[in-house]
């Protein structure tokens, strides 16, 4: 098990279609993966989950990843986090 | 450029227009190839620079009480002049009578003339629904055409991924079936029609029972002739890394003869019950064209959550002398 820590830089947070590129990317890997945010904890492959999040700009989430390939996942989500999800 | 022959005309639409043939068999020969009608007012006057010669010709009671008001010579050489652009057929409204003379010369130059009892505006809606129908452009595709809560869902598929055994589950729930296996899809007032590509009835095929026929079965309610499609459903086998829609905001089409039709990827897999995918993707389509989309509403709710928790932290960190964060311990 993987985890690692991450900050929210999009201003506008996980809304719908962050939330959407993160859970497809996810889906792309084999391993469980999930989100904590606040001391919630997340299935990070269901939109619903992390939709519901409702994780805002500037706050920290952890990464938790767990599986065969969980730091090639952790590596692709993060870089996602760092790109803004192409949105800022 | 589709045609038909004033034959086929005549035999399809005899009864609904109340027509007889008022000249011979033979003037039966000639073909429309044109969806639309024509009155033809102003040529009976001699004006025949512009005339649209392919269409059906309406004489209604202004040509008529106009024809009447000519000598006979004059009358002879208008009409003549008219037959020689080579007009398909004449269709008389109300029952009216013309001047023998017409009728001669139509059997003479081999140009139908047909009487219909209808008024010449019921004759004219009659014709150009009937006309639209024939010429429109067609085309007949591998699919199930289903009437779900009035919309109407055409379900693709390669062959043995369950669009009949989907179809007959929706059947079964109350829903109607258009046609199954192969539809004709007709572009008709900006949208698609379709019907069943064959005139057999409504018959099935579910593999390991063979044919069954639903109308027999469910009763005359849940079939249906025809049905507008609003939306197609393509059915397809679960792959595990394929982006299918989780949410719901992006919409996409498919296009059949220049027509948009939004389209929803459905991946099937044991166990699945498709129909009910298949009644809810109806309902949701539903809400969205009264204009509930429940996918912007679900982010709106998160967006608004996510702006109340922001405002929050802004004012914790601006209150003076409080370095310890209550929300970012979590």
């Amino acid at each position: 098990m993987t985890t690692r820590s991450i900050k929210v830089e999009n201003r506008l947070g996980l809304h719908a279609r962050p939330s959407a590129l993160l859970v497809r990317t996810a889906t792309k890997y084999r391993s469980d993966f999930f989100i904590e945010h606040w001391g919630e904890r997340v299935n990070g492959k269901s939109i619903m989950g992390v939709m519901m999040l409702a994780a805002e700009y500037g706050s920290e989430l952890l990464l938790i990843a767990n599986g065969a390939d969980e730091t090639y996942l952790l590596d692709e989500v993060t870089e996602l986090f760092k790109s803004k999800f192409n949105e800022d | 450029m589709k045609e038909i022959t004033v034959r086929e005309f005549f035999n399809a639409r005899k009864k609904d227009l109340a027509l007889s043939l008022i000249t011979e068999l033979e003037t039966l020969n000639k073909k429309i190839t044109s969806p639309y009608v024509n009155r033809p007012g102003l040529a009976l006057s001699g004006y025949l620079e512009v005339f649209s010669a392919g269409r059906i010709q309406i004489f209604g009671e202004t040509e008529v009480r106009y024809l009447q008001t000519l000598r006979d010579d004059v009358l002879f050489s208008r009409i003549k002049d008219l037959f020689m652009m080579d007009v398909p057929c004449i269709i008389i409204s109300k029952g009216l009578s013309l001047p023998p003379v017409i009728e001669h010369l139509a059997n003479d130059m081999q140009v139908a003339i047909l009487s219909s009892r209808l008024s010449t505006v019921h004759l004219v809606q009659h014709l150009i629904r009937y006309l639209q129908d024939v010429f429109a452009l067609e085309k007949t595709i591998h699919a199930t055409l289903v009437d779900v809560f009035g919309l109407g869902i055409l379900l693709t598929g390669k062959s043995g991924i369950g669009k009949s055994e989907c179809a007959l589950d929706l059947v079964h729930r109350g829903h109607s079936l258009v046609g199954d296996d192969l539809i004709t899809l007709k572009f008709i007032d900006d949208h698609l029609i379709g019907r069943s590509g064959r005139e057999f009835g409504h018959f099935m095929e579910i593999r390991g029972v063979g044919f069954v026929n639903v109308e027999k079965m469910f009763g005359i309610e849940r079939v249906r002739r025809s049905k507008t499609i609003d939306l197609q459903i393509e059915l397809m086998p679960w792959q595990e890394n394929l982006d299918y829609e989780r949410i719901g905001l992006s919409n996409t089409y498919a296009e059949h003869m220049g027509v948009k039709i939004p389209i929803i990827y459905l991946p099937v897999s044991p166990g699945k019950s498709v129909s009910v995918i298949v009644e809810v993707a109806a309902m949701n389509m539903i809400l969205k064209n009264v204009g509930y989309d429940a996918a912007e509403d679900f982010n709106r709710r998160v967006q608004e959550e996510i702006r109340k928790k922001s405002m929050l932290k802004k004012s914790v960190e601006i209150q003076p002398g409080t370095n310890d964060n209550p929300i970012d311990k979590g």
